[in-house]
């Protein structure tokens, strides 16, 4: 009777044992996983701010624009158009995109005001006195700098995204994903067309165009 | 067909048994016809006088040889050869190799020494030094990290934002947690430059300063041949910028790590060369192998800690980059 005891006492001992250790397991890779979403919304974060740093920066660059003389409406009007459209199509900036269709949308819709920007900056060539107006030039480096910060941080976001991905996915972890409800994030894909250069028209003979690049916006 | 090798002899090779035309005799043990396990050895052939004779002839030809050489046990001739010591071979073949080409993909420049590097040699011989001092001393007095790096062309092939932000990156200007570093690029046969500022830097150089710094401050002497002027504007016109933003400690990052790293250095190699020696006593019986690859080992370990100690002086203030980030603020600029 002795040895049947404690051969049960063994037996659930090294039960427990193991328990335990697969519970450290779970917590650890729980938290590891807490961890990286954290990291994923924070770039997120990161991406909505620079983001937004462009927005605010439109209504500056309108108004500098359209003092001068004989400005091309059309443009103006593509520009606000497009500030506009970003303005609704809002993300929950705490919170990065599950859904990839979501995303896609507020690509789009930035990558419409991208165009539209550059569009104007083309057109403004045309135009010597405002390329020398100092609060354009100004102006012009902010959303130099501005474009250059998206891109870096969407760098980040995704970097961020591929590691959360990474560890989703991966065997054992994604077990443990699955059962408290982590699923794969959405990348920053580059725009369809991006790989071919933009045709640009440079019209300089006559200020007001007949070939203007901006359709209807 | 019975075959008569023991007191029991048995008839076996029917036709068709186990399927086959013909079956061999078999030759039976008697304890195995009676049902009984078998006994441990098995009866061995008779062998014949001249086959034994054979056998040895062969054996000392193969002896022969292991005669010639200076011995006959594993130990180890002048390259190793234990399995042990051949794994940490290749483990360490493999580190070297993952190291050399792990970086092949994109080219990021290595660190530099000094604040103020001049690859492209533009600035006269006593103007580098003075450049590199006042940047120290920037750093003593506000920790901010301001660096200047003038190339010849720019190394990578993509653009100048996207190579000086990996490059800001890997180079880790600005101290941690403040990220208040800045970086001005120059890159001569280009005639580009760009002024980078960390994140904790973008409300002192924001992007129009930085424009402005660049088309008023130093394009128009670079476009007059002055690299000299030019970079000496630019660096007090991006000091005036950012003075005021942090507080120094008086010391530059080198300068900090170096005071506190010295007898931390000492200990750590003290107690890898002693597991080292742990690790090796057992397996020294074997012959000559491990000292000789002991040897080389501890002559670099040495040498590698007692550098360290001994460029503490020389006037020459290193940089050592604090661990800072930028998130791509700044503004580029040609002349």
């Amino acid at each position: 009777m002795n040895k049947f005891a404690i051969g049960c006492v063994g037996v659930l001992v090294v039960i427990a044992f193991f328990v335990v250790v697969a519970a450290l397991g779970l917590m650890g890779s729980y938290n590891r996983l807490v961890k990286l979403q954290q990291s994923v919304d924070q770039s997120w974060a990161q991406v909505q701010n620079v983001y937004q740093r462009r927005a605010d920066l439109i209504p500056n660059l309108v108004n500098t624009v359209s003092g001068a003389a004989n400005f091309e409406k059309s443009t103006l009007i593509a520009v606000t158009n497009a500030r506009a459209s970003v303005g609704r199509v809002q993300l929950d900036p705490n919170k990065a995109p599950t859904d990839a269709a979501q995303l896609e949308q507020f690509q789009a819709a930035q990558g419409q005001l991208s165009n539209a920007l550059s569009r104007l900056l083309v057109v403004v060539e045309r135009y010597p006195e405002i390329k020398a107006n100092q609060s354009f030039l100004g102006l012009q480096a902010q959303l130099e700098g501005t474009e250059n910060r998206i891109s870096v941080e969407r760098g980040n976001f995704n970097t961020a995204v591929q590691s959360y991905n990474t560890a989703v996915r991966s065997f054992p972890m994604n077990l443990i994903a699955g059962m408290f409800g982590f699923s794969p994030r959405p990348f920053f894909a580059a725009q369809p067309g991006a790989e071919k250069a933009p045709a640009v028209n440079f019209n300089f003979g006559t200020p007001a165009p007949a070939t203007s690049p901006t359709g209807t916006p | 067909m019975s075959v008569n090798f023991s007191p029991v002899h048995v008839k076996i090779g029917k036709v068709g048994r186990f399927g086959k035309a013909s079956l061999p005799p078999m030759i039976v043990d008697s304890s195995v016809a009676a049902g009984v396990s078998p006994a441990p050895t098995t009866t061995q052939p008779a062998r014949l006088p001249l086959q034994r004779f054979r056998v040895k002839r062969i054996a000392s030809e193969v002896d022969r040889p292991l005669r010639g050489r200076c011995q006959t046990s594993p130990a180890s001739p002048p390259f190793i050869t234990s399995s042990a010591e051949r794994s940490i071979h290749l483990i360490i073949i493999t580190l070297i190799f993952v190291a050399v080409t792990s970086h092949a993909a994109e080219v990021i420049p290595p660190k530099p020494t000094g604040y103020f590097n001049d690859y492209a040699g533009v600035v006269s011989k006593e103007a580098a030094p003075r450049f590199n001092e006042q940047l120290a001393q920037f750093e003593r007095e506000t920790s901010d990290q301001l660096l200047v790096v003038v190339w010849q062309t720019m190394p990578s092939q993509s653009s100048i934002e996207d190579f000086t932000q990996r490059t800001f990156q890997a180079w880790t200007v600005g101290q941690k947690g403040r990220n208040n570093g800045a970086v001005l690029c120059v890159f001569v046969k280009d005639r580009r430059m760009r002024i980078q500022s960390g994140y904790g830097l973008e409300g002192a150089l924001p992007d129009i300063i930085c424009d402005q710094i660049i088309r008023d401050g130093i394009a128009p002497h670079f476009r007059a041949g002055d690299y000299e002027r030019g970079l000496a504007t630019g660096i007090d016109l991006i000091c005036k910028a950012i003075r005021g933003e942090y507080k120094g400690s008086g010391q530059t990052n080198l300068e900090r790590h170096r005071g506190t790293s010295g007898p931390f250095s000492f200990l750590l190699f003290l107690f890898v060369l002693v597991i080292f020696f742990i690790a090796t006593r057992g397996i020294r019986r074997r012959g000559y192998g491990y000292s000789s690859l002991g040897g080389p080992f501890i002559g670099g370990w040495s040498s590698g800690s007692g550098g360290s100690w001994s460029s503490g002086g020389g006037g020459f203030s290193g940089f050592s980059g604090g661990g800072g980030f930028s998130g791509g603020g700044g503004a580029s600029g040609s002349w």
